[in-house]
């Protein structure tokens, strides 16, 4: 056999093949394929016309597609910021902790393995006006919460984003606080010897530590928000008025409800392409040497 | 260049999975769109009752939950049941094009169809000149109001804007909500206020010259009856008291509110029948409905019934076995007696197939209030007096559009008319996609 | 002394916080519970509370009605194969990543790769999709949907897998090869031994994601007796929009499995995560 054949590098590639094979062939291909309908005005069944890029002109002039993007925008900063700081400050308290401590992270968690449909089932109870807290508020006689959240158009989103971190942001507690187990204690020995104050030593010790883990969970934030659906799905169906829109909420309608699959595609190339951005972005910040 | 491998590329797949059917020479399978109410009694009286009555073709019915979502997936694959309902034309209009549906045309012929059916609903089903569908069930959108309630407090039921409106305060100011209804469940239900404000206060004539072409969804008077939704619904809280509320009960809390004096009536198809009667029988209070209420005079005259199938039955284009689901379907329809008995079981709420009912048909039994609908709206119906459901006679995008943009009317984002223009372009593309569904002659 | 009080009073003000944060998670959950027990005629008088009357027939209900054997069965049968063939595969694309060639151009271009494929959303790409399973008869079986699990996690349990390989010291495959091992062998004995606690890990969440997954189960399954569990709750939400006390003892059947799962094995499934986490 040739030595190029059996060299590691070659071996390493075969290894890689069944993988890369797989994903390709449920993925990739199939997006591909999609791609190539965003020149088309196809409806899922009949004729297939090309019409060059007017689905691109179609979709600047979207009024929906605006509103669905600034949704994703607010959904990500408020994932970028909520969850994570209220995962930092638990994760952090969790570590000064010694009795009970299997207990928290067991009840932080747990929301994360269960099904969206599950999750959405409890809070959409519990924001029912007639049943859940506000039929409870109405039977003593408190005018609290007889509007559902979902149904306000000031609040849906938010809502829905509620919902969503609700089940999230334990399993950001225990990413934090793996990486602050991994902090030397002899640290924070020292620092008390210097007299710390606990933010001091959040600050200056754990924070700088702990940043790779950190930068990580951002990304996969910034990552998971893009093609976000189900919970906007289940709950709100991007109503009322759009005011829960997301873009992949957006692009399923369009596919599935208008049969517009064509402009959907469109949609999901624009996806493809943010997503395109932000994995180059890092890659970069990786280059230049950063730890991430 | 692109174009032409996109397609060929493209076509080659799709073609790819217009495989065989499966199934055996004589066995017709059924898709049915899937009530836990209601199946085992159409299993029971339509199913197994035509197995039992003929050797030829052996039926069998799968009821499906998802039917929308899975019928299409399968019809496109070709390994889809030989028969299969649809929610209406707009989807029939989609699979013929796409050739998943086959034309009935020489069965009609053959067994006469066409003098069996209304002529509207028969209509219904003709897409270039060939029937590919016909109606399951028909319905209309009505008003049931609590007898009892309005007898106690000497309300009359309205005829007019003035009258609606002046009842409204009173029932208001009584601590109640005016109509019972919500969307939690069914987005779409916006349509069915939508069409009613559209036949009600424009009135058919218009809707029927917009449908056609000859008039624009811009006009006034289709602007204003959007107008006047927007403000029963987000400044009058006619429907369960305010907007967001209506947004989140679903079917059982608004029939619950409306049994239990929340609201003073029920704006409803008549669909409704069913759960009304049920839900009043644990009550004292006693029910009874009305047609809707004409908002403005340009609308016509009163009854004002809007034309709707709820759910049509085809056949599948690659089924082997087309020859027994003419014989199924024309076994279904060739018994007026046994069709009333069937949909009587199902409380008149499914199966209610648009045939030529005479009072002979019905059975002595039948509650007045209902048999008062059946052969009301027959009457009106057959003199050509009558209006048109959104969700009958719109293509499928604009017919998306009339409901889910309606809420960005009534969350202020966009006026009436700018909806109407939306409307109105979305109604122009379908008309040159040639995405229209049939309207029948007025 | 004065530390230690202080010590002593910072901890119950933590623990103030722990708890209350607990219980935003625990009471919409303990409201799940008890519905699931409750008659539907209880709902309007007590929305939130213990039920006065415990209903254990909802799960009865639930159980038959849900035809939950077979579908239990369904999606035991879809994990497991999902399990089967994606630790395969991941297994040995993240052995090539982190032993083989951890410097190579590979990690880049694959983990690239990876990483876009992560976040190409679903309804992108289930149309194409699902013509392609049509024509290669892999439309309406379990091993179909098997394929596309695989596909699905398999970026994920590539990487977590990876980040513990990469801990393994070299030495021992250096040693390993001095014996004069196959790369084949070093996979086999010295890698997968030593990395059996993230496997472990990837496969409890692989099976988390095929348990819960629903879209491309709706999809691709149209005959009713290979439903797994989760397209069942979602037609349950429809048929019986308003049984509450139903609903929510099907969720809770739906989640008990998996639940258990968690419990039984929570500290591997927090460890494992951790490494996968800090080395990804």
């Amino acid at each position: 056999m040739p030595k190029f054949l059996t060299s590691i590098n070659a071996i390493s590639w075969y290894f890689l093949f069944p993988v890369i094979f797989i994903h390709f062939f449920v993925v990739a291909f199939p997006s591909i394929l999609s791609l190539l309908l965003c020149l088309t005005d196809w409806n899922g069944f009949g004729r297939i016309n090309y019409v060059g890029l007017e689905n691109f002109q179609e979709l600047f002039r979207d009024r929906v597609f605006k509103k669905a993007v600034k949704h994703n925008i607010i959904w990500t900063v408020m994932f970028l910021t909520i969850p994570v700081i209220v995962a930092l400050i638990i994760a952090y308290l969790l570590t000064g902790i010694k009795r009970g401590q299997l207990f928290y992270r067991l009840v932080y968690f747990f929301p994360y393995i269960l099904a969206s449909i599950v999750n959405c089932l409890i809070w959409r109870y519990i924001f029912h006006p007639r049943h859940g807290l506000g039929g409870w508020f109405e039977n003593q006689g408190i005018d609290f919460l007889a509007k559902s959240p979902f149904a306000m158009k000031e609040t849906a989103l938010y809502a829905v984003a509620w919902v969503d971190m609700w089940h999230f942001w334990g399993f950001l507690v225990i990413i934090y606080l793996t990486g602050m187990y991994q902090v030397d204690d002899s640290l924070y020995e020292a620092a008390d010897i210097e007299g710390a104050t606990k933010f001091q030593k959040f600050r200056y010790i754990t924070l700088p530590m702990i940043r790779p883990i950190f930068v990580l969970s951002l990304i996969i934030i910034i990552i998971w928000s893009v093609p976000t659906f189900d919970y906007v799905y289940i709950l709100t169906m991007g109503g009322p008025a759009y005011s829960s829109e997301v873009v992949a909420n957006h692009l399923y309608s369009q596919a599935f409800q208008r049969m517009n699959v064509g402009y959907a595609s469109t949609i999901g190339v624009m996806m493809f392409f943010y997503v395109g951005i932000i994995v180059g972005f890092f890659a970069i910040l990786r280059r230049m040497g950063w730890e991430v | 260049m692109m174009n032409k491998i996109l397609k060929i590329f493209l076509t080659f797949i799709l073609t790819a999975f217009f495989a065989t059917s499966t199934f055996a020479a004589t066995k017709v399978v059924w898709w049915m769109e899937s009530s836990a109410d209601t199946d085992p009694t159409v299993q029971e009286m339509m199913c197994d009752a035509f197995n039992a009555e003929q050797d030829e073709v052996e039926l069998e019915c799968v009821f499906k939950e998802d039917i929308n979502d899975t019928i299409r997936p399968a019809l496109l694959s070709g390994s889809g049941p030989d028969m299969f309902d649809t929610p209406g034309a707009s989807y029939i209009k989609i699979y013929q094009d796409a050739g998943l549906v086959k034309s009935m045309q020489e069965y009609a012929d053959q067994y006469g169809w066409q003098d069996k059916l209304l002529g509207w609903a028969y209509n219904s089903g003709v897409f270039d000149g060939e029937l590919y569908s016909i109606p399951k069930n028909y319905e209309t959108m009505i008003y049931f109001y609590n007898k009892t309630l309005f007898e106690e407090n000497g309300w009359s039921t309205p005829n007019t804007l003035e009258e609606v409106e002046s009842l409204a305060a009173k029932i208001k100011a009584k601590g109640m909500n005016v109509y019972a209804y919500g969307s939690a469940g069914w987005q779409p239900t916006h349509e069915h206020l939508v069409g009613n404000y559209f036949n009600t206060y424009a009135g058919p004539e218009n809707v029927y010259k917009a449908l056609i072409g000859e008039k624009k969804w811009t006009d006034p008077e289709f602007v204003e009856a959007i107008e006047l939704l927007r403000k029963h619904m987000v400044d009058e809280g006619y429907w369960s008291g305010d907007l967001e509320t209506y947004y989140s009960l679903d079917w059982d809390d608004f029939n619950n509110e409306f049994a239990t004096r929340g609201s003073a009536m029920l704006m409803i198809g008549t669909w409704g029948f069913n759960v009304t009667a049920t839900n009043f029988g644990e009550s004292s209070d006693d029910w009874d409905w009305n047609p809707l209420p004409i908002l403005n005079s340009q609308a016509g005259s009163a009854p004002n019934y809007q034309l709707a199938t709820g759910g049509t039955m085809s056949i599948n284009a690659s089924s082997k076995n087309a020859d027994g689901a003419a014989k199924v379907i024309d076994w279904i329809l060739s018994d007026k007696a046994r069709a009333l008995k069937v949909t009587g079981s199902l409380g008149y709420g499914a199966w209610l197939l648009p045939l030529k009912y005479t009072d002979a048909d019905f059975d002595p039994n039948i509650d007045p209030r209902q048999k008062r609908f059946l052969t009301e709206f027959a009457e009106a119906s057959d003199s050509g007096n009558y209006g048109y459901t959104t969700w009958t006679f719109y293509p499928n995008d604009p017919g998306v559009h009339i409901w889910k943009d309606m809420e960005v009317v009534w969350a202020g984002d966009i006026t009436p008319l700018e909806f109407m223009e939306e409307s109105q372009r979305l109604w122009d593309q379908a008309r040159a996609d040639d995405a229209l569904v049939p309207v029948g002659k007025r | 002394m004065a530390t230690a009080r202080f010590r002593q009073r910072s901890s119950y003000i933590n623990h103030a916080i722990l708890i209350f944060m607990a219980l935003t998670i625990i009471l919409p959950l303990l409201v799940l519970a008890f519905n699931s027990i409750k008659p539907s005629s209880e709902f309007g008088a007590n929305p939130l509370g213990f039920p006065n009357e415990i209903r254990l027939m909802n799960y009865y209900d639930a159980w038959v009605n849900g035809n939950y054997t077979q579908i239990f069965m369904n999606s035991l049968t879809l994990v497991i194969g999902t399990l089967i063939l994606n630790l395969t595969v991941s297994g040995l694309a993240a052995f090539s990543l982190a032993v083989l060639n951890p410097r190579g151009i590979q990690t880049i271009v694959v983990g690239l790769y990876l990483l876009v494929g992560i976040s190409i959303p679903a309804q992108l790409f289930i149309l194409p999709l699902f013509l392609m399973w049509k024509s290669l008869y892999l439309l309406d079986t379990r091993i179909g949907l098997v394929i596309i699990y695989s596909a699905l996690n398999a970026p994920f349990a590539t990487f977590l897998i990876r980040s513990y390989m990469l801990q393994l010291p070299t030495e021992l495959f250096e040693a390993a090869k001095l014996d004069g091992a196959s790369v084949m062998q070093l996979f086999t004995r010295v890698a997968l031994p030593l990395s059996w606690p993230v496997f472990l890990t990837t496969a409890l969440i692989v099976s988390l994601t095929v348990w819960n997954e629903f879209l491309f189960a709706i999809t691709f399954i149209i005959t009713d007796e290979y439903k797994p569990i989760s397209s069942i709750l979602f037609t349950f939400q429809s048929r019986f929009a308003n049984d509450y006390g139903l609903v929510s003892a099907a969720s809770i059947l739906m989640a008990a499995p998996i639940a258990i799962l968690f419990m039984f094995f929570q500290r591997r499934f927090i460890a494992g995560l951790t490494s996968g986490a800090t080395k990804g």
